[in-house]
């Protein structure tokens, strides 16, 4: 491979990488942006949207086959079903901590995180499952770049995905609440708006948002685990305050960076694949020191 | 309300150790150790199974030196500070012997700990040559080490006309020493390692790192961590246009791994302590398993059931309880006939002679590489 | 009935346990039990309980950081990853004795926090949440992949310390090592509360722009906060390596540093009986539930979430203030 064609391929992972991190990464911020809340539970929808999805999928494929059809309905379904968990859950157990101190809301989400990692490890008895749906390898060969029909299924959907959400913040009436909220909850309770609906809506979306990643993600790597929430709950949060928390766009583009980070340290000389992470985390460090509100975040007057 | 609450956790609390100390006087007690929570909890409670099974068949046969032998099964949850836990749990029960020891970096503490209490440790899987020196003598390895297991991989490497090798582990004590092990040896025969390299645990994008690795043209890859993050790794490297040789240690000895990399791993190398599939002599263990516990047995199954079936003939041959007699009898074993081969142990106690073999992956089975 | 007879007597433990020489019985009452304990405890309660004291002491030093200061710390692993490594590496590849190597520990884990807390505490206290993450991880593998720390698997063959000439290498000497350093943990964390330093804290704490306007050092506060959060890790840590003998970065995870903050907020934030209630929990309540097999450690989080539901402020009532 030449060095333009390790550059090219390293940019194709990078972005499909980046495509995952992104998704997950918008329900952080979301979330934070309306309640100031970081949900570390969210990885673990990630994985019980996968999970979801491959219930779904065996059992629908009998009737449609292990076609894309199969694949998309039982990531709508998914996603329907787990941005009903993320509202059951902010509903059972962030809506009462709401006005309590504010690390204890935070010991709440973990807490959250781990019932459902660990209900899942106990459901599934702690084994790998695999999401064979056998998608074949074809793709687009440029030489020695090589993009599969999956990642390139995959890298269209989260797009579209992203930009209906863009759309429905930005030009729906209820985006406008939610940005509302966001700017001064009081304020919006006086003007009528029903502001724990919209808030179990944000919930709904980021949860399932991070649900059709899961799906994606179990339809592309073949495989699923309780635990596999953890890796990317963490990356995405880095990836939305990379972005800037609390900023949508801030958070697509937290992610596509990140994993371009990823992808391009993995290849540099004296780093390699055993300091990526040092990499990736250094840089983030060092991103918040010199500019503490993200690429897209505003500048605020923090009020705790 | 909340004085009455917390009592009752005090109480209960208090009640859980006290009940964990109690003891049964006619019973030859044997610890287990496995994970069996967590992420390697399925090999862990598939060694726990076949401990078990081997258990019901000696008490069938009217136990050992008279006695029943029960179990008591302490979880290490693959972890150092678990299996530390867990370890003085088992020896706080009196156990005469222990039978265990999956992941090595969670069995190396406790080596000492139960080498303190004189306890015999059969270590049925946990196979990094750190063990060896951390060994204060009443511990017995029956699972090939990783020296073993370089010698095997090299050779089937040379016999493919390998020249450059890539070597990826995952973090953990056991893949980096098998990975580290390997590139010594490798390089100490003049030949080369072109790309050495990290997956962190959980990741499931390594594309980034496939692209790495085929940009450095290797005639090999070598996976010597587990499964489920090599079967990601194979279905990447293959996905990518990777064709050449691919090779995997014996932590990714599973039927998993093929049911995850689906078509991708066909072809795929694997070294391995013989599984119950290609050890004729295990065909019984194999029924038996199946029929108590609905599923087939797994990589280690048959050498944590051989691992208690040594323990029982060595306390047979000891003629009594006592730990230290129990360890002369076991480090004094002669060509123990196992399902997985014949035991005896070097110097070390470590096993004499290597039982690995070479599998290959074929129509989503393993088969013996002829 | 049942409900007013237990409210009136929470009211009346909490109003006897107001009187300084009524809580003084309690705490000497506790403290000879936690004395006397291994006189009737088997290896294993010995070790879970040595355990427990030993989450104690790491508890208050996060304690100290997220209690007392009100910064979320979600890497104190580190500074414990630190200390661990310092004793680990100058006892068995220099040959130091051990108990030269705790100011070793303590003062790489001192820097440690200064090289954390320097260039972050200016930030937002989320931002800063997920600095102190990506340190932890940063430490954890900086030990994974250097050769001195002895790489993946880690220090092995750590020596156990000798004290007046009797090594230290049965249950109950660690027992006993690990109970003496939580009571000075406990004594060090009172003094601090009530102290010049603990106030600064507070008012940092509850108001951060009214206690820079009364002419606090802010950031210089807190950066207290970090280095005697992070000496109590480094003590902890470099007892950890000779306990064990052996260390490995798999110790020292994201995990780890969340079930550390757990035991502070379990038991109550900044109140030292509610931490090491905290502490306590943490261990004791896996060890119990460990016949639930796989499934303790869902009931472990299902307690917990119903804990912070019930009891947001934690376990310990609290203080008249």
């Amino acid at each position: 491979m030449s060095t333009t064609d390790i550059i090219l391929q390293q940019l194709a992972n990078g972005l499909i990488m980046g495509s995952f991190y992104a998704m997950v990464a918008l329900g952080y911020t979301m979330v934070y942006g309306i309640i100031k809340l970081l949900n570390f539970a969210h990885g673990d929808l990630y994985m019980v949207g996968g999970f979801v999805g491959f219930l779904i999928l065996s059992a629908i494929s009998s009737l449609l086959g292990e076609s894309w059809t199969a694949i998309v309905c039982s990531m709508v379904l998914s996603m329907l079903a787990v941005g009903m968990l993320g509202v059951i859950i902010q509903r059972v157990a962030y809506r009462p901590m709401l006005t309590a101190p504010r690390l204890s809301i935070l010991i709440t989400a973990l807490a959250v995180s781990m019932i459902l990692s660990n209900g899942v490890m106990t459901i599934t008895d702690g084994e790998y499952m695999a999401f064979n749906t056998d998608l074949g390898f074809d793709g687009l060969d440029f030489g020695n770049v090589f993009i599969s029909y999956t990642q390139l299924a995959l890298v269209i959907s989260a797009s579209v995905l992203m930009v209906i959400l863009y759309l429905f913040v930005n030009k729906t009436l209820y985006g406008k609440a939610m940005r509302a909220i966001a700017i001064d909850q009081d304020a919006c309770k006086l003007m009528g708006i029903n502001v724990n609906k919209i808030i179990a809506l944000t919930f709904f979306i980021g949860s399932s948002l991070a649900a059709a990643a899961g799906v994606m993600a179990g339809v592309y790597y073949g495989s699923l685990h309780f635990s596999m929430g953890f890796v990317i709950g963490l990356k995405a949060f880095t990836a939305a305050v990379i972005g800037g928390i609390g900023s949508i766009p801030g958070a697509m583009l937290g992610g596509l960076l990140l994993g371009l980070l990823e992808a391009f340290g993995t290849q540099i000389p004296f780093i390699g694949s055993e300091w990526k992470d040092v990499f990736s985390f250094g840089l983030l460090i060092l991103l918040l020191i010199l500019k503490p509100t993200g690429i897209l975040g505003k500048t605020e007057i923090e009020r705790m | 309300m909340q004085t009455k609450k917390m009592t009752a956790l005090v109480g209960g609390a208090l009640a859980g150790l006290l009940m964990l100390s109690q003891a049964n006087a006619a019973d030859l007690k044997i610890g287990i150790m496995v994970p069996t929570t967590g992420s390697e909890a399925t090999a862990g409670k598939d060694m726990e199974n076949s401990i078990k099974l081997a258990v019901n068949e000696i008490n069938k046969a009217g136990g050992v030196l008279g006695m029943n032998v029960v179990t008591i099964t302490g979880d290490d949850g693959c972890d150092p500070q678990m299996a530390t836990s867990a370890a003085s749990k088992l020896v706080s029960s009196d156990v005469v012997g222990v039978v265990g020891g999956y992941c090595s970096g969670a069995t190396l503490p406790t080596l000492k700990i139960y080498g303190d209490a004189g306890t015999p440790f059969v270590v049925a899987a946990a196979n990094s040559t750190k063990l060896i020196d951390a060994n204060p003598g009443t511990s017995f390895q029956i699972n090939s080490t990783g020296f073993d297991q370089v010698n095997t991989a090299v050779n089937l490497f040379q016999s493919k006309g390998i020249k450059k090798l890539a070597i990826v582990h995952q973090g953990d004590g056991y893949s980096e020493d098998l990975a580290k092990l390997t590139k010594e040896k490798w390089t100490a025969m003049g030949l080369e390692v072109v790309a050495y390299e990290v997956v962190n645990k959980g990741e499931q994008d390594q594309s980034s790192l496939v692209t790495k690795i085929k940009s450095k043209a290797p005639d090999a890859v070598f996976w010597t961590a587990y499964y489920s993050d090599g079967a990601l790794l194979i279905k990447q490297l293959r996905q990518a246009g990777f064709r050449k040789l691919i090779a995997v240690g014996d932590g990714s000895n599973s039927p998993k791994l093929l049911e995850i990399a689906g078509k991708a791993a066909e072809g795929v190398f694997c070294f391995s302590n013989p599984t119950a599939d290609y050890l004729p002599a295990a065909k019984a263990y194999t029924a038996s398993y199946k029929s108590n516990y609905n599923q087939a047995p797994d990589a280690y199954g048959p050498l944590a059931y051989d691992g208690m079936k040594l323990m029982a003939d060595a306390i047979t041959r000891a003629g009594s309880t006592d730990k230290a007699a129990i360890v002369k009898a076991l480090k004094e074993t002669k060509a123990f006939n196992g399902i997985t081969g014949a035991v005896s142990f070097t110097d070390q106690n470590t096993l004499a002679k290597s039982n690995f073999v070479v599998l290959v992956a074929k129509g989503g089975k393993w088969a013996l590489n002829k | 009935m049942n409900t007013s007879s237990n409210t009136s007597m929470v009211a009346n433990i909490a109003n006897w346990l107001q009187h300084q020489h009524n809580r003084l019985v309690v705490l000497l009452v506790m403290a000879a039990l936690a004395m006397f304990f291994p006189l009737i405890a088997n290896n294993y309660m010995l070790e879970v309980l040595t355990n427990a004291w030993f989450y104690t002491i790491l508890c208050l030093g996060l304690n100290i950081v997220v209690g007392y200061a009100g910064l979320l710390d979600l890497g104190y692993a580190a500074f414990f990853a630190v200390g661990a490594y310092t004793t680990g590496i100058l006892t068995s590849q220099f040959g130091v004795n051990f108990w030269l190597t705790i100011p070793a520990a303590v003062f790489c884990s001192m820097v440690a926090g200064i090289i954390i807390g320097g260039p972050t505490l200016r930030l937002r206290s989320d931002y800063l949440a997920i600095v102190t993450l990506g340190f932890g991880e940063i430490v954890r593998i900086i030990a994974r992949n250097l050769e001195i720390t002895g790489g993946a698997s880690g220090l092995i063959g750590i020596d156990r310390p000798y004290f007046f000439g009797i090594e230290l290498s049965q249950g109950i000497h660690f027992y006993y090592v690990f109970l003496i350093l939580a009571i000075i943990a406990c004594f060090v964390s009172y003094r601090l509360q009530n102290s010049r330093l603990g106030r600064a804290w507070q008012y940092v704490r509850e108001d951060e722009d009214a206690a820079e306007a009364m002419g606090i050092n802010r950031v210089g506060v807190k950066l207290y906060a970090y280095v005697i959060g992070a000496m109590f890790g480094g003590v902890a840590g470099a007892f950890f390596a000779v306990k064990m003998t052996a260390i490995s970065p798999e110790t020292f995870t994201f995990s780890q540093s969340v079930l550390i903050l757990l035991g502070v907020v379990l038991g109550g934030m900044g109140k030292i009986p509610g931490v090491i209630i905290g502490a306590f929990a943490l261990v004791l309540f896996p060890e119990v539930f460990r016949d639930l097999g796989s499934m303790r450690m869902l009931v472990f989080a299902i307690v917990m979430l119903v804990i912070m539901l019930y009891r947001p402020e934690g376990i310990w009532p609290r203080g008249k203030s």
